[in-house]
């Protein structure tokens, strides 16, 4: 055998006995991410319903319990109260008893019947942006079937009532170009698929780079680094010992957090698994790499926890595993590329629900591979200068 | 008292001896906020749509001019002879629009042409609000272009947005960050100082001494609460350049609800500092329990009301949860005590819990003098 092998597998194996009496380590590495894909899986629903509507009828007609109908007959809005001045519904819409209310004048059945365009106000709390605009949505959707519906006669009777849910327009007037939206690669527009591949990117590379600082500087509170550097093995091997027990339990964790994902919200893997593995081998050695060089510079553990705490949560940010990196301002869009949390969101979401072409997948590939080499050399580097 | 304030000079003169802690506690909350305000968006903007226009006509490009105002959209064309199916797989576009060779006869024929939108439904929510923006698009292109006679409208509604007409999403964001902010550092604090103590064996010191727990954890704890209230002033201070916040003409509700948010996380922190007693340990149960909990689950990202009822208690034993809508209130919305009565409540409620707690953990351990 080798020189170098026998130094590196010596080494290897008393980090291996650390981990194991480490019990707390390893329990913390398997289950919080596995509770937390599952708790986010189910948790995190942008969708909006039951949204609490005030109503202030100061018409009381037909005509204006009708068009309340039409609005509420669906399940986006519910009817929290109804009140008889508008001063009243603007109190409770202060006191977060409402999120919106509508206001119909008492002339709106009059108008209706003169042929005129009736008037209604709706007040929404916009403080929640992406909430209110869907409740703009919603609003405009209702109003426009309602007046479609209607036609030319004012009370007709017999209205045909759609779920505002089911079909998104009253159906354009024949002869109008109309649009089919196809929703592929998720067809059920399973919320769950996204948020999950999104978060298991993140445990994968947050928790290698976390336990890689917390045992490298463990070494240099303790003292016995000394003891290390006066052995034989060259800082490479040392390195190499110290954090491949961790990245073989990031590889295992990795794993389990895809098999959650599977079992429990369906998450289809349609790509190549192989690809999969390869860009969370080198998510995880970027992370170690990371955690490894934000151990070298600090003295303490509290110190490289914070380090990496500070380094962390940008690097979620901007990886778009949560919001869409176009969503962002353009600055932070170019600032994401140096990100390379973003190339692995990319990958594993490209081979889980996409069947990413390997055209498109390299290049990801490449970057993350590139900055799994930088980071680890870096760290390599920096681990010798001690 | 002079017991509590002993502890906690001890504690700060601790804190003081790691300049590097110092920088972190001031640059930390600037530098994140600013991301945490302004990378989240959930409004979707300059969205790549991948256009396959098999008609090329005036009626055609018209319609697409249709979708390339919208600022959701940016139209992109294809590379030649490659089907959207691979385009949208590739990732060059999150949408294609496919419209039918005789697009614009079928039209002015009246047989109603219809036209395909393919969409990358990776992210379903950003898929439905494209399909819905697509149908939008749609509707306004056929009420423009007369292919159809116009019937007046029956009713008409206005629509009002208060507190935040320009649905900005910096505003909504940028008052949650607040909120982030506050939770991470000072509960990361909490629980390294608390688990310190354990490794380097000091521990043994509380126990033995003459302080009750309760004084030795309320001591502990006050420390860094006051670095916690330091850090709300700056970031308030960030935030009325970077967010547009206002003054709230009642500012106690505000602080009050600092003061009782920052206690429940510092205590939360030292919680967790008790409970596993190592410091890596006791950070990631910070980061899970607070950072990641918190961003997700508290109303920063997703409204509350959205998370299924299964779940939503846990929201709630969130500090955060509580103390978001206290600053929403406070700062976007200007109301006083009687809106934000309860969740301060709750707040309170949480703080006394978490002390119970780590008093609780304390005492057990203490040497009966």
């Amino acid at each position: 055998m080798p020189a170098f092998l026998r130094r590196y597998l010596a080494l290897a194996t008393k980090e291996v006995q650390q981990l194991r009496r480490n019990r707390g380590l390893l329990i913390q590495l398997m289950i919080p991410p596995t509770i937390v894909l599952v708790i986010f899986g189910y948790a995190l629903n942008p969708k909006v319903r039951h949204l609490r509507l005030g109503v202030v009828d100061e018409s009381l007609t037909v005509e204006s319990r009708d068009f309340i109908d039409s609005l509420t007959e669906n399940v986006n809005f519910d009817v929290a109260r109804r009140f008889v001045r508008a001063r009243d519904a603007e109190d409770a819409l202060n006191r977060l008893d409402l999120d919106l209310f509508l206001v119909i004048p008492s002339d709106f059945a009059r108008s209706l019947h003169r042929g005129e365009t009736a008037q209604a106000q709706v007040v929404i709390d916009a403080v929640d942006a992406n909430t209110a605009q869907i409740a703009q949505g919603y609003l405009g959707r209702a109003l426009l079937e309602y007046n479609t519906s209607r036609g030319a006669d004012p009370v007709a009777e017999d209205r045909p009532r759609r779920m505002l849910l089911r079909a998104a327009h009253p159906a354009p007037p024949p002869g109008a170009p109309e649009v089919r939206p196809a929703y592929i690669y998720n067809p059920g527009l399973v919320t769950a698929w996204h948020y999950v591949t999104g978060v298991m990117s993140i445990i994968m590379f947050i928790n290698a780079s976390l336990v890689a600082s917390a045992l490298a500087v463990k070494e240099k509170e303790t003292g016995t680094i000394e003891q290390l550097l006066m052995t034989p093995a060259q800082t490479g091997e040392m390195l190499l010992a110290k954090t491949s027990p961790v990245f073989v339990l990031m590889m295992v964790v990795m794993f389990v957090a895809l098999g959650v994902g599977m079992l429990v919200f369906g998450v289809p893997v349609r790509g190549a698994l192989w690809l999969f593995t390869v860009a969370g081998a080198c998510a995880a050695l970027a992370g170690i790499g990371i955690g490894v060089m934000v151990a070298t510079v600090s003295k303490s553990q509290q110190q490289a926890q914070l380090l990496t705490f500070f380094v962390n949560p940008p690097i979620t940010l901007f990886s778009g595993a949560t919001s869409p990196i176009e969503n962002m301002p353009e600055t932070f869009q170019k600032i994401s590329y140096f990100d390379p949390l973003r190339y692995l969101v990319t990958i594993v979401r490209g081979v889980t629900l996409k069947d990413a072409p390997w055209s498109a997948l390299w290049p990801n590939l490449a970057a993350l591979a590139g900055f799994a080499v930088v980071l680890f050399a870096i760290s390599a580097w920096r681990f010798r200068k001690q | 008292m002079k017991k509590i304030l002993a502890q906690a000079i001890k504690e700060w003169r601790l804190f003081r001896r790691d300049k590097l802690l110092i920088l972190l506690a001031v640059l930390m909350p600037i530098v994140l906020m600013l991301l945490a305000g302004r990378t989240q968006s959930l409004r979707l903007r300059n969205v790549k749509l991948l256009v396959y226009d098999y008609d090329n006509t005036l009626l055609s490009r018209t319609y697409l001019e249709t979708y390339g105002a919208a600022l959701t959209f940016r139209l992109t064309a294809h590379e030649p002879g490659e089907p959207p199916e691979r385009a949208l797989s590739a990732g060059r576009g999150r949408a294609a629009l496919i419209i039918p060779q005789n697009f614009e006869r079928d039209a002015l024929r009246g047989t109603g042409p219809i036209v395909q939108l393919m969409i990358d439904a990776t992210d379903s929510n950003a898929a439905t609000a494209l399909g819905n923006m697509a149908e939008a698009l749609n509707a306004s292109f056929v009420r423009k272009s007369d292919l159809i006679p116009n019937v007046p409208a029956r009713v008409r509604m206005d629509q009002r947005l208060w507190f935040n007409p320009g649905l900005s999403n910096p505003v909504y964001f940028g008052t949650g960050a607040l909120g982030m902010m506050l939770i991470i550092f000072p509960a990361l604090l909490g629980a390294l100082a608390t688990a310190k103590e354990y490794e380097m064996g000091t521990i043994i010191q509380a126990y033995a001494s003459s302080l009750t727990a309760g004084q030795w954890v309320m001591g502990k704890g006050l420390v860094y609460v006051l670095i916690g209230i330091v850090e709300f002033f700056i970031c308030f201070a960030l935030g009325m350049f970077a967010f547009g916040y206002r003054i709230p003409t009642n500012p106690a509700v505000l602080l009050v609800a600092t003061v009782l948010y920052l206690l429940a996380g510092v205590f939360f922190g030292m919680m967790m500092g008790n409970a596993t007693g190592t410091q890596s340990a006791a950070i990631q149960g910070v980061q899970m329990g607070s950072f990641l909990l918190s961003l997700l689950l508290s109303g920063y990202l997703f409204a509350v009301q959205n998370i299924p009822p299964q779940i939503r208690w846990f929201s709630s034993l969130l500090p955060a949860t509580h103390y978001v809508q206290i600053v929403r209130n406070s700062i976007l919305r200007d109301v006083g005590w009687e809106t934000s009565f309860r969740p301060l409540l709750a707040l309170l409620g949480l703080a006394l819990f978490f002390y119970m707690l780590n008093v609780l953990q304390m005492r057990k351990m203490q040497f009966k003098g």
